[in-house]
């Protein structure tokens, strides 16, 4: 039922608006009945909001081309996987989910935020609200979904072939889980300067929103470099692209967002910077939307853009980061300032890595923005990339980097940078011979590669060493240790998992930057190619058909040491007849840790045919990185002092340490 | 009708989300102050058991206690007694009154202005399971389209298709179909002829190199392929090789056959190239010129009827195929020339629902209706 | 030191750190980013070979030429003056010709633009959109006709 679920839309906007202002003077007049309606009202615009996109989808999953973006997104004899994934895989239907997303987060504060404080529920909702409206309004006005075609056209125009993957399935979800889940923290902030007080409370909400939020961004880009490394055919894992730094900035901003929350959940300090954060943050968020969407800047990832959209995201904008950082300007010194503590402390610590990763953010806007201000002011036209942030943004992580490992080991308030480095001596030894080995024994090394090796092996083994510690290693017995680490808060292991992720994904990074190795060439049936120790031999190209495309797929055997072959890597071109799209799939094949990647470029008239590959090594690493800091993140999560709403049930200490596994 | 029940039902509960809060009874407030007393309690037990576990040292642990009690104290001293009692419960009133009333007003309102409650959904299996009798061209096509689109070697299929779509004036369709059928089922004086017309209508008609090519395949197949043989001639008066292309005409109508349909297309293109028509030319026989001609003989009456059986021939086309800039201004000028307002309006309702409303065509279509007077409203 | 001094000198040590940062920033734009070119502007801006710039345009209709291996030679137009490139490597999947390209690369010696990337958009419907303002600026090219 298409019209249902756009009706269900309308009524969402309406109630979005009720759940805009009525909490709100409920809150102003401290009428509890008005606050009152924010809860119910939240839960239902969400269940309309699903309703409506259930409609949507189900509009796509039966080709239902009386739908204007479903005709021009999708096709019949599409897999049915790509026919629903394709919901969002247009700007219509991922501002559907975009929305979805929103209302879902605002419901979860309805319904488990009844140990919040009414007035301050009352207002986070009342902001969700206002966000809400906007983007409804911003949909119906602009995007909508549910334009219908009559009489309906008999078949659709396919959905673009290069997100017809399964990528699609999780990328885009993954991203806007994160994107949106920062609007929760955005909100309680701008409740806070409504309000005029920060609660202690607030810290204790607004942290596992950051780590749910943090999470979600940190596997959708990793998952989003992973689609386009294999996508693509270009073997690169990352491009500073316009699309790319949208999301990264407030990853960025997120990651020091994490960490301020900690010191003011803890110390009570710095509480006004990390609500500034939180504005920030959500603020790039909404920035990386209308990039990403008004097509102001060229990018490789573009959606179909349309500027009279980048208008109206323009207005929502302004209207968003302009209102909260004036409200910030107003109410910001009503608040009163947190505790102090010494520089070096763990404390000092967090404000370091706030001020390198925040200086690391506006290096990255600054990056994206230029171009488009330069536009504006001279006319001229310059891209600015890789070797830009190669240039400022390398610079910024290797010292964050670097002392990475000492902040969880110095004490809250007063640290002692002694002790902690003698706690790292063992990391600091490791981190030296890893770079020695690399640099004296790995042919090519550069003094760079070195460094790097050297730096990730010390993120690595410093996490590990915060846990040692943590656990007593070396003054208490093995056994006593082991139940010592069990026992130790999840956090703890969270912030470790979360630093090992993020040494892995340094050391991926490394490992195909530095050792890393290439060759473009053209192949006849029956030749082999040799690549950094592996041998393959090309065995032809052979026509396939798929459900909705044709391919050319050629096929490699690789090569085993006595000559035999073993496995074989495959390589595609793709045709799509609607839409007379050609596509690269790449053939990867992974061996341990790396990867041989090849992609297939065109057949030359005599039938050899053009071959780039590509030697990556520890490149998984990257991603897998990615995934053990999206761990970390789900471990702090688990951690009952920050889950929201437990019961503070009170274990005996002594049941808590008699489970050692 | 279904739908009206269901937005009904919708419009309701979400009524009743906002009303059942207003109206519901309350709980007792409580005093922000208590939450935050929970917090550093909790935040005392874990520093508690952050010690038992030797995280931190005892000194330490007293410091943090110690500050932990401050804002303990610091708390109480802010707590003031009682909260604001609710002001104004006028206004309130007015507030949740609103808030209520907005819900129904605003949704059916909106709704109304953007949706489509009468336009059921479509979804494909359905449509194409209907009895092909009761089916459009379009989607006859569309099952062709789709049985070729599973075995797309099934040159036959292919070479049925083409024609058809070139009578539908898909050209570049037309163009893959022949190539697909050339391709599977080999060369034909027929397919290369017709994939050249395809090309040349794909390009508005200009004979291209590709276009050529295509047609002298088709000599090579058939010398006497009367359609290669037409359209090589227009290629040549294109080129400005005018007596060449009279030539070639002329040299044509001797070879055709008395009632061949090619008769009159090559007369008219002589007429217009200015060449002298052969003496002995038999009526013309293509459709096109036969209509024109039998038009203006007709009386007024009948020549009305015939315009409008065209406009309404026209209008259905558009209905099957609603994108079709071209076909939808010529329909809106038809209705204006006939002196049908209504239906012309209506046509501009249609032609900008075609299109989107606020697409670059829904604009050019309400400019070029405005310039015959007509407007979307009344 | 007093603590009020302590504190002066974090905010300083704060303040030179940020000002460095921006000191870099603003020295790799001014290095790092490359400029984009239509091939009729290289005839006012004076290019030397070496340096890195975007070139875009559209691939000129019957210049591609498939050389020895994986080596491709293409012009790039803007309907006014047009551009030799070279190019080693695989070309994207939506690179035809007459249509939107941009390659980044700097000039050789002899004057041909050594291209390292070449970049067509992932959508067939748009064009790259320096290349469109581009056109458009030079009044050859008209918005997307009815699709």
């Amino acid at each position: 039922m298409v019209e249902t679920g756009h009706f269900a839309l309308v009524l969402a906007f309406a109630l979005s608006l009720v759940q805009m202002l009525v909490p709100l003077v409920g809150a102003r007049t401290g009428n509890q009945r008005l606050m009152a309606v924010g809860g119910p009202v939240t839960v239902t615009g969400f269940a309309l909001t699903a309703l409506s996109f259930a409609a949507l989808a189900s509009a796509y999953a039966g080709s239902d081309f009386s739908v204007a973006s479903v005709w021009e997104n999708s096709h019949s004899l599409q897999p049915m996987i790509y026919k629903i994934t394709g919901t969002w895989g247009n700007h219509e239907g991922s501002m559907l989910l975009w929305v979805l997303i929103l209302t879902f987060f605002g419901a979860l504060v309805a319904v488990f935020g009844n140990n919040l404080p009414a007035t301050l529920k009352a207002n986070v909702l009342a902001v969700q609200g206002m966000i809400g409206a906007a983007f409804f309004l911003f949909i119906l006005a602009t995007s909508n979904p549910f334009i219908r075609l009559n009489p309906a056209p008999i078949e659709g125009r396919d959905l673009n072939p290069i997100l017809q993957d399964l990528g699609l399935a999780i990328h885009p979800p993954m991203l806007y889980l994160g994107y949106v889940g920062f609007s929760i923290c955005f909100s309680f902030s701008v409740a806070a300067l409504i309000e005029g007080r920060i609660d202690a409370s607030w810290a204790r909400w607004v942290r596992p929103w950051t780590l749910v939020a943090w999470m979600f961004l940190t596997g959708g880009i990793a998952m989003g470099s992973y689609w386009a490394y294999y996508e693509l055919g270009w073997g690169g894992f990352w491009f500073w692209d316009p699309v790319e730094n949208a999301s990264f900035m407030p990853w960025l901003a997120g990651t020091a967002l994490l960490h301020s929350a900690i010191v003011m959940e803890k110390r009570s300090a710095l509480k006004i910077w990390t609500l500034l954060l939180a504005i920030l943050t959500f603020s790039l968020s909404l920035l990386g939307t209308f990039l990403v969407r008004s097509g102001v800047l060229t990018s490789v990832h573009a959606f179909a853009t349309d500027p009279a959209r980048g208008v109206f995201i323009l207005c929502i904008l302004t209207l968003f980061i302009g209102g909260s950082l004036t409200l910030f300007a107003l109410r910001a010194s009503q608040l009163t300032a947190g505790g102090l503590f010494h520089p070096i402390s763990r404390e000092g610590a967090l404000v370091l890595n706030n001020l390198f990763l925040t200086t690391a953010t506006a290096t990255v806007l600054v990056g994206t923005l230029y171009p488009l201000a330069l536009e504006a002011l001279t006319g001229g036209k310059i891209s600015v990339g890789a070797p830009f942030f190669d240039l400022t943004f390398g610079p910024l992580m290797l010292p964050l980097l670097a002392i990475v490992p000492f902040g969880p080991l110095l004490a809250w308030k007063r640290g002692d940078v002694v002790a902690a480095s003698q706690r790292l001596m063992a990391a600091f030894a490791l981190a030296i011979a890893a770079m020695l080995v690399t640099g004296l024994f790995i042919n090519g090394a550069s003094v760079f590669a070195a460094l790097g090796v050297g730096l990730a092996v010390w993120l690595v083994a410093g996490a590990l060493t915060d846990l040692a510690v943590k656990s007593g290693a070396g003054s208490v017995t093995p056994a006593v240790m082991l139940r010592r680490l069990a026992g130790l808060p999840r956090s703890v292991f969270g912030t470790a998992l979360a630093h090992l992720g993020l040494g892995l994904t340094l050391l991926g990074i490394v490992g195909t930057l530095c050792f890393g190795t290439e060759k473009i060439l053209t192949l006849r049936p029956g030749e082999t190619v040799e690549l950094s120790g592996h041998t393959l031999r090309f065995e032809g190209l052979t026509p396939q058909k798929g459900p909705n495309f044709t391919e050319d797929r050629g096929r490699f055997l690789l090569m085993g040491a006595g000559g035999n072959p073993d496995g074989e890597i495959t390589s595609a071109k793709r045709f799509y007849p609607v839409r007379q799209t050609v596509t690269t799939e790449s053939g990867i094949r992974t061996l341990g840790l790396s990867q041989l990647y090849l992609s297939l470029g065109d057949e030359n008239k005599d039938g050899s045919v053009v071959v780039r590959l590509w030697w990556k090594p520890l490149v998984t690493l990257i991603w897998g990185g990615g995934l053990v800091m999206m761990a970390g993140a789900a471990m702090s999560l688990l951690d009952r002092r920050l889950r929201v709403g437990a019961p503070a049930k009170r274990r005996k200490p002594a049941a808590a340490l008699a489970n050692p596994t | 009708m279904l739908f009206w029940v269901i937005a009904a039902i919708l419009t309701l509960g979400a009524s009743l989300a906002v009303l059942l809060p207003l109206t519901g009874g309350m709980k007792g407030p409580s005093p922000a102050g208590d939450h935050d007393l929970e917090v550093y309690r909790d935040q005392l037990s874990e520093l508690d058991r952050d010690m038992a576990r030797g995280l931190i040292q005892p000194g330490e642990a007293e410091e943090a206690r110690a500050e932990i009690g401050r804002r303990i104290l610091r708390l109480g001293a802010a707590m003031q007694p009682g909260s604001a009692a609710p002001k104004s419960a006028r206004s309130a009133r007015w507030v949740a009154s609103m808030a209520v009333l907005a819900v129904p007003l605003l949704s059916w309102g909106l709704y109304g202005m953007l949706g489509s409650p009468d336009l059921p959904s479509q979804p494909l299996a359905e449509r194409l399971a209907k009895n092909p009798a009761d089916s459009s061209v379009d989607e006859l096509v569309a099952r062709a389209e789709a049985h070729l689109a599973a075995n797309p070697s099934d040159g036959k299929g292919w070479d049925v298709l083409a024609p058809i779509y070139l009578r539908l004036q898909r050209f570049p369709d037309a163009v893959t179909a022949y190539r697909n059928a050339i391709r599977l089922d080999g060369d034909s004086a027929v397919r290369q002829s017709g994939l050249g017309e395809a090309i040349a209508s794909a390009a508005g008609g200009i004979v291209s190199a590709d276009a050529q090519n295509a047609f002298e395949a088709a000599l090579k197949l058939d010398p006497a392929n009367a359609k290669a043989n037409f359209y090589l001639a227009v290629g040549l008066a294109q080129e400005g090789r005018k007596a060449e292309a009279v030539a070639a005409w002329q040299k044509m109508l001797g070879q055709l056959a008395p009632d061949s349909p090619w008769r009159s297309a090559v007369q008219q293109a002589l007429g217009e190239a200015g060449g002298p028509a052969v003496a002995d030319a038999t009526p013309a026989a293509g459709p096109d010129a036969q209509q024109v001609e039998a038009a203006q003989q007709m009386s007024p009456q009948d020549r009305q009827a015939m315009i409008e059986t065209m406009v309404a021939g026209l209008d259905d086309k558009l209905k099957q195929n609603p994108r079709d800039e071209e076909g939808w201004m010529r329909l809106i000028r038809s209705y204006v020339v006939l002196g049908k307002a209504e239906k012309a309006r209506d046509a501009l309702g249609r032609a900008v629902a075609a299109f989107g409303a606020d697409s670059e065509q829904a604009k050019k279509f309400t400019a070029f209706a405005a310039s015959l007077g007509v407007t979307a409203t009344e | 030191m007093t603590r009020k001094q302590k504190r002066m000198s974090v905010i300083l040590a704060g303040l030179a750190f940020l000002g460095a940062a921006a000191g870099l920033t603003f020295y790799a734009l001014g290095q790092k980013a490359s400029y984009f070119y239509m091939p009729a502007d290289l005839a006012t801006a004076s290019v030397p070979p070496g340096q890195r710039i975007r070139l875009g345009g559209l691939v000129e209709k019957g210049t591609i030429v498939r050389g020895q291996g994986a080596t491709v030679a293409f012009s790039v137009t803007d309907k006014q003056k047009s551009v030799k490139v070279t190019y080693t490597g695989i070309l994207p999947d939506l690179f035809r010709e007459e249509q939107g390209v941009i390659t980044e690369g700097a000039f050789g010696p002899d004057g041909v633009f050594v291209a390292d990337s070449v970049l067509a958009k992932h959508d067939e419907r748009y064009m790259p959109k320096e290349v469109a303002d581009g056109l458009k600026a030079k009044g050859v090219w008209q918005e997307s006709k009815s699709q």
